[in-house]
């Protein structure tokens, strides 16, 4: 990439973009003076990260998140593809169905659950693991708008139709287009969409708590009422650690750079 | 670009249509069963809790109810907060997807701010609440630091955070990352090489934007400020804890009925939430049509 | 597991074999901050064996008939066995079947004012609103409803929830009432109260906590006593919280008991009962400054230590509205604070 002098219009993006960072950055850090009002100094600190709680249920939303990153690209990445090849049609349908998930309040989304799959005959709560599917299955409901909007916006910029086209001429079958053609070139948006999810996973309290489960939306709503200057100090690591998260998935999806070019096509 | 591969699929043999109909539609059961059995299933339980009462007799007064001001008050709080914030979330985090994909910004800025907005999407809720309340409340730092290092109060000048228009301002806090994270991409496909390419041949700054980036990147905008719209239209915890109510928003009204301390008519929350899935239905349709016709830019 | 025996509580032994067999107690609404209940669970646990599973802490009174209601059928961890509810949401709770009725041991020296007859519901404890204050920020401490609208306590006064949906918010308004003038019958005085609070812009229309109070953006926070000097035991200093109970106006507020009609674990959750009501259970409330409704039969029989004694804030004269006063209040307050008090919405910017 060319090293351009700095011109008038990046003179204009640069003042954005540094007005984007003070606007995030400057919350971030009134939390974090505040949390260093604690006496003695950083104890704050020492108490969230020496919590067995906080470590045990900052784990389970983690491991929650990557299921459920793992469900929804799985889910919805055939879905936007077959949508926009073969049945534009069902477009708004399935786009109503994604934008749902806002307007539904967690607690009826809980409730619903609760009352077809706790009750007899299911009783699904009763049976190892079963709240923890009903909690997956409702968070991959919850990334849907996220994941959808993020995948069909990549598959928006890349021409499916050659794509498939050229593959089907060569005898790929479906899985072999999705997984070795398609994929490859959604990276940043599945990306895009396993960064929303996992952070909706690990903020999320409602369907959490209502399900009685060791999340971590339940333990920060806990903590802030018991404590002034630790929530700070929680909110600041979570950021932290969830950050960290992100960087971790952004460079596993760097793998290789190739995008799949349609022979003839420039 | 596109000319030759055009030319590929015209003359592919079209499949018989009524039994490839059929398959077509096979692949989409996945979905539908998936929302089906977590969302529709769930949603249908919503749909029947809002025809009853207290009790549990079938009735249709909480429909009736929702003709009361303070919830149509509600419902055209709820609306004008979203847009606001889904307009001015849309435009800003546009520019600043732009800035660190196309800008000419450091690449290593682009990975920075796309991890930070997977993060600050879901930064809500009181932890949010308290972060502005720490920099801009009465005493909060920023507050502080302009009054007495730049002699300017905030407050006295007329700003007030516990408001509709400080909660906006709380709820980019989320809406700005949401929109980079979904531009992205598309900003992506936006080729460099178009860029100069409409430099060479002499287009200004305005006819690039106007002639190609913006009819391209349109349906997609469009299509994310919905999610803004939806995002911020579902919105709760936050707004509960910075402005303990004041600004009234179908949601709060929604889980005083629900989960409060006092008011639990569990009924008309159910029929408030069907009232916004009106909403929301009325907004994808408009997408919907607004989207169709840019799409037709682009052929 | 070994039981550690609690002193001042000594189980039925029936009971205790049919709680054990169940292994499990189910509570709901129940922060380990509120009314020394922390404490009190993890005594409980070790001299019964039981596991307690601790349901969604932060809900509100309507959560837990919710959770009942919600959950008719269903065994799971999220079905709760007992609740701690509102006052008012004991009759309510009656009403939609919620409630089987149970009298513990120490039955006939419960306040009679607090229970149901029939047993259904039975008050467990009480305290009364108070200003907690933070005397790093507010240097001249106020003494009463009336002082808070001095110009010095300019954008100070913070309720610990929305008049409209929280329990305690709506009845810090019905306490500033009987401070202003009005009575308990008739609420529309703490309504006056607020508007004048705003429009002299000492009120902070914002949720006021711990954090918040910490912090001096909302220094003198309306909430419970037992909350307060929690809160003020908590930041030991840092900064110095003092806890005022007001010299007018000492509004009281109890909560009650009930066991779940749907309780997955009865005989767990009439143990529970059996030990909340027990000197142990009684004592641990106080500890946790909340007054236990046998708070007279413990005095009359001194059990009550001395240290623990002294801690306790005067609340001679607490007055403790009937249901009918506060679904009266309530009505009252959620339904005008818009209109009246709150802060217009669209406010200008500069």
């Amino acid at each position: 990439m060319m090293r351009l002098r700095l011109t008038p219009a990046q003179v204009f993006w640069w003042i954005v973009f540094i007005l984007g960072v003070l606007y995030f950055f400057l919350p971030l850090l009134a939390t974090f003076l505040f949390s260093m009002r604690s006496q003695p100094l950083f104890s704050a600190y020492t108490d969230t990260l020496t919590r067995g709680d906080f470590w045990s249920s900052l784990g389970y939303s983690f491991v929650i998140g990557v299921i459920t990153i793992v469900i929804s690209v799985t889910l919805v990445m055939p879905t936007a593809f077959w949508v926009r090849l073969r049945v534009p049609r069902a477009r708004p349908f399935v786009e109503f169905v994604t934008l749902l998930p806002f307007v539904i309040p967690p607690v009826v989304i809980v409730f619903g659950l609760l009352s077809i799959y706790a009750n007899k005959p299911i009783s699904l709560t009763t049976v190892p693991y079963g709240s923890d599917l009903l909690l997956v299955g409702a968070y991959t409901m919850l990334s849907l708008p996220y994941m959808y909007r993020s995948i069909d916006a990549g598959l928006r910029a890349i021409d499916i139709n050659t794509l498939t086209e050229a593959a089907q001429s060569m005898g790929a079958g479906w899985t072999r287009i999705l997984v070795q053609i398609i994929l490859p070139n959604l990276r940043v948006s599945i990306l895009s969409g396993a960064f929303l999810t996992l952070a909706i996973v690990v903020g999320e309290f409602t369907i959490a708590a209502y399900l009685a489960r060791p999340a971590f939306g339940p333990f920060i709503a806990l903590i802030g009422r018991n404590e002034a200057y630790t929530p700070a100090a929680v909110s600041i690591v979570s950021f932290g650690l969830t950050w960290l998260a992100m960087g971790l998935i952004a460079f596993l999806g760097r793998g290789s750079r190739t995008r799949v070019r349609v022979a003839g096509a420039h | 670009m596109t000319a030759p591969a055009q030319t590929l699929i015209q003359g592919a043999p079209k499949a018989r249509p009524g039994r490839r109909r059929w398959a077509t539609l096979l692949g989409l059961v996945p979905f539908f069963l998936a929302a089906f059995l977590f969302m529709l299933l769930p949603m249908a339980f919503l749909v029947a809790g809002s025809f009853q009462d207290v009790n549990g007799n079938l009735t249709t007064q909480n429909y009736a109810d929702l003709s009361q001001n303070f919830i149509v008050d509600a419902y055209i709080t709820s609306i004008r907060v979203s847009l606001a914030t889904a307009v001015a979330g849309g435009v800003f985090g546009f520019l600043l997807a732009y800035a660190v994909i196309l800008g000419g910004l450091p690449h290593f800025l682009r990975t920075a701010l796309m991890t930070f907005s997977g993060v600050a999407s879901n930064f809500a809720g009181i932890p949010l609440a308290l972060a502005f309340i720490f920099t801009l409340g009465h005493v909060g730092f920023l507050t502080l630091f302009l009054r007495d290092t730049l002699g300017i109060d905030i407050w006295a000048h007329g700003f007030n955070l516990y408001s509709e228009i400080g909660l906006d301002f709380t709820y980019m806090y989320f809406q700005f990352p949401l929109m980079v994270l979904i531009m992205a991409p598309a900003i992506d496909g936006l080729r460099q090489d178009w860029r100069e390419a409409s430099a060479n041949l002499g287009a200004t700054s305005g006819q690039y934007w106007r002639h190609i980036a913006l009819p391209i990147l349109t349906p997609t905008l469009l299509g994310t400020m919905i999610l803004l719209f939806g995002n911020s239209f579902g919105a709760q915890a936050t707004a509960y804890a910075l402005t303990a109510g004041q600004v009234n928003l179908v949601t709060l009204v929604i889980s005083d009925q629900m989960s409060g301390d006092v008011l639990h008519n569990v009924g008309l929350g159910y029929a408030l939430a069907v009232g916004m899935v009106a909403i929301m239905a009325v907004a994808i349709t408009l997408y919907t049509i607004l989207q169709r016709r840019s799409e037709r830019w682009l052929r | 597991m070994s039981i550690v025996p609690v002193a001042g509580f000594t189980p039925d032994a029936t009971l205790l074999a049919a709680a054990q067999k169940e292994g499990t107690l189910n509570i709901i609404a129940i922060p380990t901050d509120w009314c020394g209940y922390g404490p009190m669970i993890t005594a409980f646990a070790g001299a019964t064996g039981l596991k307690i599973n601790s349901i969604t802490p932060d809900a509100g009174s309507g959560d837990e008939l919710t959770a009942i209601t919600s959950n008719k059928t269903n065994a799971g961890p999220q079905a709760p066995d007992v609740i701690d509810v509102g006052y008012s949401f004991g009759a309510q709770a009656v009403s939609q079947g919620l409630l089987q009725p149970y009298k513990v041991a120490t039955w006939s020296t419960i306040d009679p004012k607090t229970v149901d007859p029939n047993g259904y519901w039975y008050g467990d404890y009480y305290g009364v609103l108070s200003f907690a204050v933070n005397t790093s920020v507010i240097k001249d401490v106020p003494t009463d409803w009336k002082d808070l609208l001095k110009p010095e306590y300019a954008h100070s006064v913070a309720l610990a929830g929305d008049p409209t949906a929280s329990n305690q918010a709506i009845q810090s308004v019905e306490a500033s009432a009987l401070g202003n003038g009005g009575t308990l019958d008739n609420a529309q005085a703490g309504l006056d109260f607020f508007k004048q609070l705003q429009q002299a812009g000492n009120f902070v229309p914002t949720v006021g906590g711990q954090g918040t109070l910490a912090s001096g953006e909302t220094p003198i926070l309306i909430t419970w006593n037992y909350l307060a000097q929690g809160y003020a035991d908590k930041l030991a200093g840092n900064p110095a919280i003092k806890v005022v109970i007001p010299a007018t106006g000492k509004f009281g507020g109890i909560y009650v008991q009930g066991i779940s009609a749907y309780a997955p674990h009865p005989n767990a959750a009439k143990l529970w009962e059996e030990y909340l009501y027990s000197d142990a259970g009684q004592l641990g409330w106080l500890a946790g400054y909340c007054y236990p409704t046998r708070y007279a039969d413990l005095v009359s029989r001194s059990v009550i230590p001395q240290a623990l004694s002294a801690k306790l804030p005067d609340v001679s004269g607490a007055v403790f509205a009937s249901a009918a006063q506060l679904a009266a209040a309530k009505t009252l307050i959620t339904g005008n604070w818009k209109s009246e008090v709150g802060v217009s919405v669209a406010t200008a910017a500069p």
